[in-house]
C-alpha cells in the first residue's frame, strides 16, 4: 500500500505549473485566452475565477495538455519539466501520468458507468490495495463496500470523492479541479472543499481550482486569479484580493455577490451589460464597456498586468491606483403592491406524491401544506432530492399530486421559470413565435400579439429585434431574460421559479433577481421561489420554507429563519453558505 | 409603478453570423452530394438525354459493342443500352423516392401519434409497427405480385408496406426523447394545445434523424428494388429497369459483357452516391 508513495515522482521544489503568455483560439474565431501568465507553486492552491466564456476551463485543459487538436496555441505551459503545448500526444500523456490529476464538474460523465468504482481507482493507483487506500484518504466511508459499487449507485458527493481519489492516486504534483463542486449541494460542497484542503496538506499536491464563484475560491485558495475575457484581470493573495481588490471587475464581482446579509430593501448591485463576445473582443480593456471608472484611454490600449498598488499581486487596469471599492450604483428595490387580495395565490393542502411502481415506490412529497399569499413571495429551500422541485411542478400543474388539494388563486395558470432557461426554449422556434404562442390563448389579433411580445421583451431589457432570433443565437443571460419574458407576457398571478440562478455567474444572478423583483412589483405577481441557496431565498422570499425528505421542517419570516434557524437541516444550510470572509 | 431605473441594463444583441455549412463538409461527402444532384438531373431529364427510345431496336443490330453507332452498345434485341440505362436510373430513382415518401408520411404520422399520446395508444401502435416489421419483404412482394399481377407499382406497394415501420420507430423515439425535455413542459405551461405541441414542439426534433435515414435509404432501396427486379419481381419486359436488364443480360456476360455490366455499374454508382450523399446530409445536420 505504501507503493503509491514510493513511486511518487521527484518533487521539483518551486513551480509545478508555469504558464507564459498563453494564447488559445478556436476555429470560428473564438479567442479563449489572450496572453495569460501564471505560476502555480508546489503545494499551492490557486483559484481561477471567471464568468463563463472567460477562458478559465481552457486554461485548465491547456495545463493538462488536453486541448482539442483544432485549437491554435501560442506561448508556453510547463507542467513539471514538460512543455505541454509543444509535446506530442504520448509525451503529454506520460506527463499527465507523472505530474497531474484532474477532477471535473460532473463525476457521472468522468467515471466509466460500466466499471466498478474500485477498479477505476485501481487503474490509476496501480493495485486494488492502493485503490482502497486512496478511497480511504478521500474519506469515502466503507471503502471496501463502495469499491464494489458502480458510479450510479453513489451519491454526487461520493462520486466526486472517488474522482478525487483517482486524481490523487498517482501522487500528482498538480491537481486541476474544474468546478468540482458546482453540481453539488452546498453542504456537500463545503465537505469537498474541506477535503481538498486537507489532502493538499497531506500530499503536498498543488491545486488549480477553476470556479465561477469567487466565494468558493475564497474558501480554499492561497492565491486568486481573476480572468476576464481571456485576460488576467487581477492576481494576488486571496485575503488581499477579497479585502482590497484593485480591479473594478473584481470589486464588482464582490459587490454583486448575494450575501446572507445583503439588505433586502435595495436592489442587488450588478455589473452592467454582458461580457464581450469571445469572437470580437474590443481592442482596449475588455472590461471598459462595463466599467464605471473607464476613461476614453481605456478603450484604446489593452492594459498589461502590473504590480498592484493595494496588494502583493498584479492587476491589469489603467485606473487601479484609484478607489475601486464602490463601482456599482445601488437602487431602491421596488416594493410589491400592498393592497393584496385576501385570497392566496396558491394553497397546497396536505399534498403527497410518490414515484415508481407500486412495489418500489418512493415518497417524494409527504403531506405538505404551503400557502403563498397574493402578491407575496415564498422561498422553498432544500437540498437536492428533498422534493422541492416536485412540489413546484405540482403547484404549476405539470405534475399531479397523489393526494391533497391544490388551490390556485384567481388570475389564470401559474407560470414557471425553469432552472435551465435555455432548455426551456424550443430550439427551432424563434423568440417571437415562442412569446406569441403564450399570448395566443388570449385570443388577440396577430398585430396585437406582436406588440405584446415586444412589450414583454422591453420589460426584461431586450431589444425588439430579438423576436427573429432562435435561442441558440443568444447568450445564456439573454435566454434567461427571454424565458422570463415568456412567463410574464401574460402576467400570471403566481410566478414559480425553479432555481433560476443556480447555474448563473454572480453578476448575472444578481441581474435576474433584480429583474424578478421588479416584475413582481410592476405586475403584482406572487412568487414561489425554489432554491438550494438560503441567501437567495432570504433575499427573494418574504417567508422561507425549508424542506427535507418531502416535508417542510421549518417555516417563517425570511430574516428570522436565517438569523435563528431552529431545525438542524436549516442550520446546516446556513453554515454551508460560502462566505467571502471565510479565511 | 415607476421604478428607479436602470436596474435592468438593456442588452445589445450582436448581428447574426453564419458560416456556410457547405464549407464544413468533407470532400467525399461533397462529391456524393454533387453526384446525387447529377443523378437526380439525369432521372428527371432522361427522356431528353437518351439518344434513342428505350424499347426500339437500332439499325446497328443486336450485340453491337460500345462505340459503333451506340455509345454503350446494343443488347440482344438491338436496343440502345445507354438509353435503357438512363431510363432505368429514372425508374430506380423515382421508385426509391416514392417508397421513402410513403414511408416518411405513414411512419411519421404513426410515430408522432404514438410518441405524443404515449400509454396504451403508444403500445398498440408500436406492436402493429413491429408486426409489419416482421414481414419478409421479398416474399411479400411475391405475394402481392401473385395476387395483383406483375407491375412496378405492385412491387413498390409491397416494399412500402415493409418500409414505413422504420420511420415510425425513428419518429417515435425522437418524439419520446423530446417529451421529457423542459421546453415541452414550458410549452404546455404556455397553454399550447396538443396538436400544436406535437407538430411545433416535438416533431421538428425528428426531422434531422428522418432526413439522414431517408437519404441513406435511397441507396438501400435502389439495391432492394434492383434485386427484386433482378429476380423478376418488377415491371414486366420490356420495361427498362436496371435489375432486370442485368438479369436478362447474364447469359451474355462472357461474350458480350457490356449488356449486363453497364446496368450493374449504374446500380452501383447510384447506391454509392446515395450513401455518400446520406453521409453528407448527416454531417450538414449534425453541425447545427
Amino acid at each position: 500500500m505504501t507503493a503509491v508513495l514510493e513511486t511518487a515522482p521527484p518533487r521539483s521544489t518551486g513551480t509545478v505549473l508555469s504558464v507564459r503568455d498563453l494564447r488559445i483560439s478556436f476555429p470560428g474565431g473564438v479567442n479563449a485566452l489572450r496572453g495569460v501568465s501564471l505560476d502555480v507553486g508546489a503545494g499551492e492552491i490557486v483559484g481561477i475565477v471567471g464568468e463563463s466564456g472567460s477562458g478559465k476551463t481552457v486554461l485548465g485543459l491547456a495545463a493538462l495538455g488536453l486541448l482539442p487538436s483544432t485549437a491554435e496555441v501560442s506561448g508556453a505551459a510547463m507542467l513539471g519539466d514538460v512543455e505541454m503545448l509543444a509535446a506530442g500526444a504520448e509525451d503529454r500523456r506520460l506527463a499527465r501520468k507523472r505530474f497531474a490529476g484532474a477532477v471535473f464538474q460532473d463525476p457521472m460523465t468522468s467515471l466509466n458507468p460500466t466499471m466498478r468504482v474500485g477498479q477505476q481507482v485501481a487503474e490509476a493507483a496501480g493495485s486494488m490495495g492502493a485503490a482502497l487506500e486512496m478511497l480511504r484518504r478521500a474519506r469515502v466511508p466503507e471503502p471496501e463496500r463502495r469499491a464494489r459499487q458502480y458510479p450510479h449507485e453513489l451519491s454526487g458527493g461520493l462520486r466526486q470523492r472517488v474522482m478525487i481519489a483517482m486524481a490523487l492516486a498517482g501522487s500528482p504534483a498538480l491537481v486541476v479541479a474544474d468546478e468540482p463542486t458546482t453540481a453539488l449541494d452546498v453542504t456537500v460542497q463545503k465537505e469537498i472543499l474541506k477535503l481538498l484542503v486537507e489532502l493538499r496538506g497531506e500530499t503536498g499536491a498543488s491545486i488549480l481550482f477553476v470556479t465561477h464563484d469567487l466565494a468558493v475560491a475564497a474558501e480554499l485558495a492561497d492565491r486568486i486569479a481573476v480572468l476576464y475575457a481571456g485576460r488576467l484581470a487581477e492576481l494576488g493573495p486571496t485575503a488581499d484580493v477579497l479585502s482590497n481588490p484593485d480591479h473594478p471587475y473584481t470589486a464588482g464581482l464582490l459587490a454583486a455577490r448575494l450575501q446572507p446579509e445583503s439588505p433586502r430593501g435595495v436592489a442587488l448591485p450588478t455589473l452592467k451589460g454582458e461580457p464581450p463576445d469571445p469572437r470580437a473582443h474590443p481592442p482596449g480593456c475588455p472590461f471598459a464597456p462595463r466599467c464605471a471608472l473607464a476613461e476614453p484611454a481605456c478603450d484604446d490600449e489593452l492594459p498589461e498586468p502590473a504590480p498592484a498598488p493595494g496588494h502583493a499581486g498584479s492587476v491589469a487596469c489603467r485606473r487601479s491606483g484609484e478607489p475601486t471599492r464602490v463601482v456599482l450604483d445601488v437602487y431602491e428595490r421596488p416594493r410589491p403592491q400592498e393592497d393584496a387580495d385576501p385570497v392566496p395565490a396558491l394553497r397546497l393542502g396536505g399534498i403527497s406524491k410518490s414515484f415508481g411502481s407500486r412495489r418500489n415506490s418512493r415518497l417524494v412529497v409527504d403531506d405538505l401544506s404551503l400557502e403563498v399569499p397574493a402578491a407575496g413571495a415564498v422561498a422553498l429551500v432544500g437540498e437536492s432530492g428533498c422534493g422541492k422541485t416536485t412540489t413546484l411542478r405540482i403547484a404549476v400543474g405539470l405534475e399531479r399530486a397523489d393526494t391533497g388539494a391544490i388551490d390556485v388563486g384567481p388570475g389564470g395558470r401559474p407560470q414557471l421559470v425553469f432552472q435551465d432557461a435555455g432548455a426551456s426554449l424550443t430550439p427551432w422556434m424563434t423568440i417571437g413565435e415562442l412569446l406569441e404562442e403564450r399570448v395566443r390563448s388570449e385570443g388577440l389579433a396577430a398585430k396585437e400579439r406582436k406588440q405584446r411580445a415586444k412589450d414583454a421583451l422591453a420589460l426584461v431589457g431586450l431589444p425588439a429585434d430579438v423576436t427573429s432570433r432562435r435561442p441558440r443565437e443568444l447568450s445564456g443571460g439573454q435566454r434567461q431574460r427571454v424565458a422570463i419574458a415568456r412567463a410574464v407576457v401574460v402576467p400570471p398571478a403566481l410566478l414559480a421559479c425553479d432555481e433560476p440562478i443556480s447555474a448563473l455567474d454572480v453578476s448575472l444572478a444578481a441581474t435576474v433577481l433584480n429583474l424578478l423583483s421588479r416584475l413582481r412589483a410592476e405586475l403584482g405577481m406572487a412568487m414561489l421561489f425554489v432554491t438550494h441557496d438560503l441567501a437567495a431565498a432570504r433575499y427573494v422570499g418574504d417567508r422561507v420554507a425549508v424542506m427535507a425528505d418531502g416535508r417542510i421542517v421549518e417555516e417563517g419570516p425570511s430574516e428570522l429563519v436565517l438569523a435563528a434557524p431552529s431545525h438542524p437541516v436549516t442550520r446546516a444550510l446556513v453554515d454551508a453558505i460560502p462566505r467571502l470572509e471565510a479565511r | 409603478m415607476a421604478v428607479a431605473e436602470p436596474i435592468i441594463s438593456p442588452l445589445v444583441i450582436p448581428p447574426r453570423q453564419r458560416t456556410a455549412r457547405w464549407m464544413r463538409l468533407g470532400r467525399l461527402e461533397k462529391g456524393g452530394l454533387v453526384v446525387l444532384a447529377l443523378t437526380t438531373f439525369v432521372a428527371v431529364a432522361a427522356p431528353l438525354l437518351a439518344p434513342h427510345l428505350p424499347n426500339v431496336p437500332l439499325k446497328v443490330g443486336p450485340f453491337s459493342p460500345p462505340g459503333h453507332g451506340a455509345v454503350l452498345g446494343t443488347d440482344d434485341l438491338a436496343r440502345d443500352i445507354l438509353s435503357r440505362v438512363l431510363y432505368g436510373i429514372r425508374a430506380s430513382w423515382f421508385s426509391a423516392l416514392v417508397v421513402i415518401a410513403s414511408g416518411v408520411l405513414v411512419g411519421g404520422v404513426v410515430g408522432l401519434v404514438a410518441g405524443t399520446a404515449g400509454g396504451r395508444v403508444d403500445v398498440v401502435l408500436m406492436r402493429i409497427t413491429d408486426l409489419f416489421l416482421a414481414l419478409p419483404g421479398p416474399i411479400l412482394a411475391i405475394a402481392v405480385i401473385a395476387a395483383l399481377g406483375p407491375s412496378l407499382q405492385h412491387t413498390l406497394i409491397a416494399v412500402a408496406i415493409v418500409w414505413w415501420p422504420w420511420y415510425a420507430r425513428i419518429v417515435r423515439a425522437e418524439v419520446r426523447a423530446q417529451a421529457v425535455r423542459a421546453h415541452v413542459d414550458a410549452a404546455r405551461l404556455a397553454g399550447v394545445r396538443r396538436v400544436r405541441l406535437a407538430v411545433r414542439h416535438l416533431l421538428p426534433a425528428a426531422i434531422p434523424a428522418v432526413l439522414v435515414t431517408a437519404s441513406l435509404d435511397v441507396g438501400n432501396l435502389v439495391l432492394t428494388l434492383a434485386g427484386l427486379s433482378f429476380i423478376g419481381l418488377g415491371s414486366p419486359p420490356p420495361a427498362p429497369e436496371l435489375g432486370a436488364m442485368a438479369a436478362r443480360g447474364m447469359p451474355y456476360l462472357l461474350g458480350h459483357p457490356w449488356i449486363p455490366l453497364y446496368p450493374a455499374v449504374a446500380v452501383f454508382v447510384l447506391a454509392f452516391a446515395a450513401n455518400l450523399a446520406g453521409d453528407g446530409v448527416r454531417d450538414l445536420l449534425e453541425h447545427q
